[in-house]
């Protein structure tokens, strides 16, 4: 019993992690209709800056974390408007294997920049917190709180703002969108510029459970974009949905199946996710 | 001619349009029309007349090979969607005219994007105007019934204030009670001053109600006329009427 709530427990928090990324993901298919798989370079590159924002200049970790956002937003603009946005008439397939390629540049990039050395934050080591036989460690209680933080925001952001409900407007149906004087192609630098940093954001935190490396972003890819599936293409509840079920499947699959078949329940969410309710759990449009 | 409407205080101009969806698809071979200010023109027309596609035309969804677009003195011919909504283009379609997934409120509100210090004032006016939108403001568009989801989209069409109102098929799956409801709605609407210029199946109905009419033929002007001489021309009623 212990064994399966500790189990729980871990898979809600690396859910958490992995449902920051996948915000960004499903915000950026919902608005321009492809998936963006340079996604994993933006979580990368967020987690370098926040690095050595955190290492290299001492901030603290909520600073770093801002920094990082903007920084991977306006990256992800400067590269969706030099590579993706000229490809976006030649359909979804197209920039979606482009994105493939400026996933692979931009990882080269970090690399170039800050090598291929494992590197991690420098936070003042705690020990976990207890709960009868339950251990919890409390960066990751921090990551979770910052992550719910996160997700509140972009919630807020898109119930209340102006610009966010323009973004579900232009979501739901651009041509009517552009029909009530909204610039789709306004709202998709400001999506691009939230997918993106968010996609860092969720590097970061990522990183802030482990160590990162230019692969970090790669590494959870996969997650990300079963998260999505899972809770349905383009929906941002969904993709939030879908990133704690996969967590909680992955860290329960972990006490039957050796650790090296972890990533595999990712592919395994999608392909009885796509057989059986093709639009995902809280999606719409069918797939 | 459509110059000289203006000329005469037209507001919009349609001269010589040509237009289509693909490279060589040609839907509309010439077509002409203006609406003057305080005036309901209805565009009527057998299935594939072009009907639906020249109302895209003018508000901007399908681009204008050849021919002009003329609004209050301003060629917005080359303008896309956006630009004419900012001219005072206010294009209500048959399909897809509500955000589903957002609530009436949120409908209105994005509706008058461009113009966020009036988005409340606008919003009162029109619930006000129709009650059964007040009483939905929470209501997600896409659980309204089809009657209700026009008017929804017609409110949306007003809340930038637009100088012209294009509806196209307003009545379009509306049971007959609906329908005669939602042509109320336009009369009053157009007797506030606001002028509009539609495309409707219910042909009849909507030349008895419009100052003019137009009767289009494979992409091109047939007929033009005061709607109700139109509605009561023989040969119209038989082409076009059953009657």
């Amino acid at each position: 019993m212990t064994l399966l709530l500790q189990a729980l427990i871990n898979g809600l928090m690396t859910g958490a992690l992995i449902a920051v990324p996948a915000i960004g993901f499903s915000a950026i298919f919902a608005v321009l209709r492809y998936p963006n798989f340079a996604i994993a370079s933006y979580a990368t590159i967020g987690a370098f800056v926040a690095w050595w924002a955190n290492a290299g200049l001492g901030l603290p970790v909520v600073p770093a974390l801002a920094i990082a956002f903007a920084v991977t937003g306006v990256v992800g603009v400067v590269a969706e408007e030099i590579s993706l946005k000229r490809l976006r008439d030649n359909g979804a397939l197209i920039v979606a294997i482009a994105s493939i390629a400026l996933n692979l540049v931009l990882e080269n990039i970090v690399r170039f920049i800050f090598g291929n050395d494992m590197k991690g934050y420098d936070l003042p080591l705690a020990r976990d917190l207890r709960f009868g036989e339950l251990r919890i460690g409390p960066q990751q209680l921090q990551s979770l709180a910052l992550a719910a933080i996160i997700m509140a925001a972009m919630f807020l952001f898109l119930r209340y703002t102006r610009f966010g409900k323009a973004m579900r407007a232009v979501a739901d149906n651009p041509d009517l969108a552009r029909l009530k004087g909204i610039d789709p192609a306004r709202i998709a630098i400001v999506t691009v510029f939230l997918g993106a940093g968010l996609s860092g954001v969720g590097g970061v935190l990522i990183g802030l459970d482990t160590s990162i490396d230019p692969l970090t972003g790669y590494r959870v890819l996969l997650s990300v974009f079963a998260a999505a599936v899972l809770g349905g293409l383009g929906s941002i509840p969904g993709a939030v949905v879908g990133a704690l079920a996969l967590g909680v499947a992955e860290e329960l699959a972990l006490i039957v199946t050796p650790a090296t078949y972890r990533t595999a329940v990712g592919f395994v969410a999608i392909l009885i996710m796509l057989t059986f309710r093709p639009r995902g759990i809280l999606g719409e449009r069918a797939a | 001619m459509a110059n000289g409407d203006l000329a005469n205080g037209g507001l919009l101009a349609v001269d010589g349009v040509v237009a289509g969806y693909g490279a060589a698809e040609q839907i509309l071979k010439g077509c002409s029309l203006h609406v003057g200010a305080g005036e309901i023109v209805s565009i009527i027309g057998p299935n594939g007349a072009g009907k639906s596609t020249l109302l895209k035309t003018i508000a901007g969804l399908v681009s204008a090979r050849e021919g002009a677009i003329v609004l209050n003195g301003a060629d917005v011919t080359s303008e896309g969607a956006l630009g004419r909504a900012r001219h005072g283009i206010g294009f209500v379609p048959q399909e897809r005219n509500v955000f589903g997934a957002m609530t009436v409120a949120e409908n209105l509100e994005i509706s008058g994007f461009q113009d966020p210090g009036k988005v409340r004032e606008r919003s009162e006016e029109l619930y006000a105007r129709y009650p059964m939108l007040a009483s939905k403001r929470r209501a997600l568009a896409r659980t309204l019934s089809g009657g209700q989801r026009q008017i929804l989209a017609m409110a949306m069409g007003l809340m930038n204030a637009p100088a012209l109102l294009l509806l196209d098929e307003p009545t379009a799956g509306l049971s007959p009670k609906a329908a005669e409801e939602l042509f109320e709605a336009i009369v009053a609407l157009n007797k506030g001053g606001l002028p509009i210029l539609m495309v409707e199946q219910h042909a009849l109905e909507a030349l008895e109600i419009s100052t003019r009419g137009y009767v289009l033929v494979s992409g091109r002007n047939s007929r033009e006329g005061s709607g109700p001489a139109l509605a009561a021309d023989p040969e119209i009623r038989r082409l076009f009427l059953g009657g």
